[in-house]
């Protein structure tokens, strides 16, 4: 070792502490405050724990009651189900509007992508709020749209089968934008000599996203498709302030099953054990996502 | 062409479907508490009842609180996470390639899953209920790190030579030079750094139950309460805790889209 430091002049050296100087404020925070907790999770994971009396050493104990905790696996199923409808709603319902509003030359345009970005603005615990006033059932805006077209009363959020497609609703409302803006860059960066040399060889629109738009964008449909993955089963403050994971357990995703695990039942060292194996999960559709993104 | 109107005028009422509940948001802010929930588009008598209602001492604490955190959250973090870019792009040191990995590394985990040890170590150190737990954590995120990162890559060289032969520091060659030609990247991610920290609901709620540093948005979440919501307080309060966020949005929505492009971060 003091060989190899002898290399360095000492210019070099001070060279080399300002950079560390630079980085340690960081790089400390992101040991302590992300990478830390991970490794604390899969220690406290074999405890017992309620935060108050002393941790109780139980091995594998929490994992083995995962793995027979029927109620989680119920929950991590609501959360597959609002995966399945959600991201392949947003993927099509954004990637749509891009490719419409590119074509659209006027300024109508700006006005379109102002109005989709307008929710991402808003946060959710609002949009929430808002959402649960435009549900309410007897006196909401959404059931007098519905009654003027014919349609009777629903229940949306207050019924077991329509809470988790009215959460749906307000989470594409809230992350259409944001994706379609996503789309439209990498739309803008296709070099408009391509289309325009298949539509003076007759393709029509269709074709000519099907052959040329849709293949070149790939990269950005891949990012995009495993964000909202990822971001899907991350989904908690929405369904903590609208349904609470009710009515009857609808909306009780994986998520809000371990944060009640943690903070209400208290059992730290149950929560941590699920947090860690929610962690692995997603860490596989990370790695996928590289997998493809490096494969081109 | 023909089509492209077509497709113009749906996606113009689409972008109108879009913006109405917000409409819904603001104009049932100017109806009274008998009003609340008559089905309208406009009030039938516009009154500034709700609104003077929903300021009540808590919420505007609640809105000092989020301000507070979100302006020095995204402050520091800029500071922070520019110069930690910056040493790895443009700086030679032993391990460079380490550091960075395990930096990039942690944008692989995902913050629902790290709350409850997060919490723990929160907890542990000793800064849950208080200004320093709803801050210090929000400071930390690979991808200002790496965004800068890349946007330091592709620094013009000769001014740091120019810095060097004058005898300029790195330190005082940061501030003074390389900060100031920054802007292209420190406004996006100021625009996503407060929108991020003003918008966060989970953190706080759980990091602190201390009445006294409630977020606006803990405070609001509160307000809902199975069948006793006071339904135009908590709408006039949304609609006010909206308007910054609103106004920031309106006044930088070209450098948001830019940044979106650029990053694709939230």
């Amino acid at each position: 070792m003091s060989n190899q430091r002898k290399k360095y002049s000492k210019r070099e050296r001070r060279e080399h502490f300002t950079a560390y100087a630079f980085i340690i404020p960081d790089f400390a925070g992101l040991l302590v405050f992300v990478i830390l907790p991970i490794v604390y999770a899969l220690y406290i994971s074999f405890f017992k724990w309620d935060l108050v009396s002393d941790k109780i050493f139980i091995g594998l104990d929490n994992y083995i009651r995962m793995f027979q905790d029927k109620n989680w696996w119920t929950a991590l199923l609501r959360t597959l189900k609002l995966t399945l409808v959600y991201v392949p709603g947003l993927f099509c319902f954004s990637l749509l509007a891009a490719v419409l509003v590119s074509r659209i030359k006027t300024k109508a345009a700006s006005f379109i992508k102002t109005s989709f970005l307008m929710p991402f603005a808003i946060t959710s615990v609002i949009a929430s709020t808002l959402w649960m006033f435009l549900y309410n059932e007897k006196r909401g805006y959404l059931n007098a749209l519905l009654n003027a077209v014919g349609i009777p009363d629903q229940p949306f959020i207050g019924s077991e089968s329509q809470a988790m497609v009215s959460v749906i609703i307000v989470l594409l409302w809230i992350n259409i934008g944001y994706n379609m803006i996503l789309f439209l860059s990498a739309i803008k960066d296709i070099p408009s000599s391509y289309q325009e040399a298949a539509t003076i060889d007759g393709a029509n629109g269709w074709e000519v996203f099907r052959y040329i738009t849709f293949p070149l964008i790939k990269q950005t449909s891949i990012f995009i498709l495993i964000t909202t993955t990822i971001a899907s089963f991350q989904v908690l403050d929405l369904i903590m302030v609208m349904t609470k994971g009710g009515p009857a357990k609808a909306t009780g995703v994986g998520a809000l099953y371990i944060y009640d695990r943690s903070f209400n039942m208290m059992e730290l060292g149950y929560g941590s054990a699920l947090s860690v194996f929610m962690f692995v999960v997603l860490l596989v559709f990370s790695f996928i996502q590289l997998k493809l993104t490096k494969e081109e | 062409m023909k089509n492209h109107k077509i497709s113009a005028i749906c996606l113009v009422l689409i972008g109108l479907l879009f913006l109405f509940p917000i409409y819904i948001l603001f104009m049932t802010s100017f109806k009274s508490v008998n009003e609340i929930f008559v089905v309208s588009l406009w009030p039938q008598k516009a009154t500034l009842g709700s609104l003077q209602d929903a300021l009540k001492p808590d919420f505007i604490r609640s809105v000092k609180n989020s301000l507070f955190v979100s302006v020095t959250v995204t402050v520091v973090a800029m500071i922070l996470h520019a110069m930690c870019g910056y040493a790895v792009a443009r700086m030679k040191f032993p391990g460079k390639t380490a550091i960075f990995t395990m930096i990039i590394s942690t944008l692989m985990i995902p913050t629902t899953t790290i709350l409850v040890p997060l919490f723990m170590v929160c907890k542990a150190i000793g800064i849950t209920n208080s200004y320093s737990g709803l801050i210090i954590p929000a400071f930390f995120n690979a991808y200002g790190i790496f965004l800068f990162h890349q946007f330091y890559l592709d620094f013009p060289g000769e001014l740091e030579e120019a810095a060097e032969v004058e005898g300029c520091s790195r330190l005082k060659m940061f501030f003074q030079i390389v900060l100031p030609l920054s802007k292209p990247m420190i406004v996006p991610l100021t625009i996503a750094f407060f929108l991020g920290t003003w918008n966060n609901y989970l953190w706080p709620l759980i990091v602190n139950k201390k009445a006294e540093y409630y977020t606006v948005q803990v405070y609001l979440a509160n307000l809902v309460s199975g069948y006793g919501t006071p339904w135009n307080i908590l709408i006039a309060s949304a609609a006010l805790a909206a308007v910054p966020v609103f106004i920031l949005f309106l006044c930088m929505q070209r450098q948001l889209v830019d940044g979106i492009k650029a990053t694709g971060i939230k």
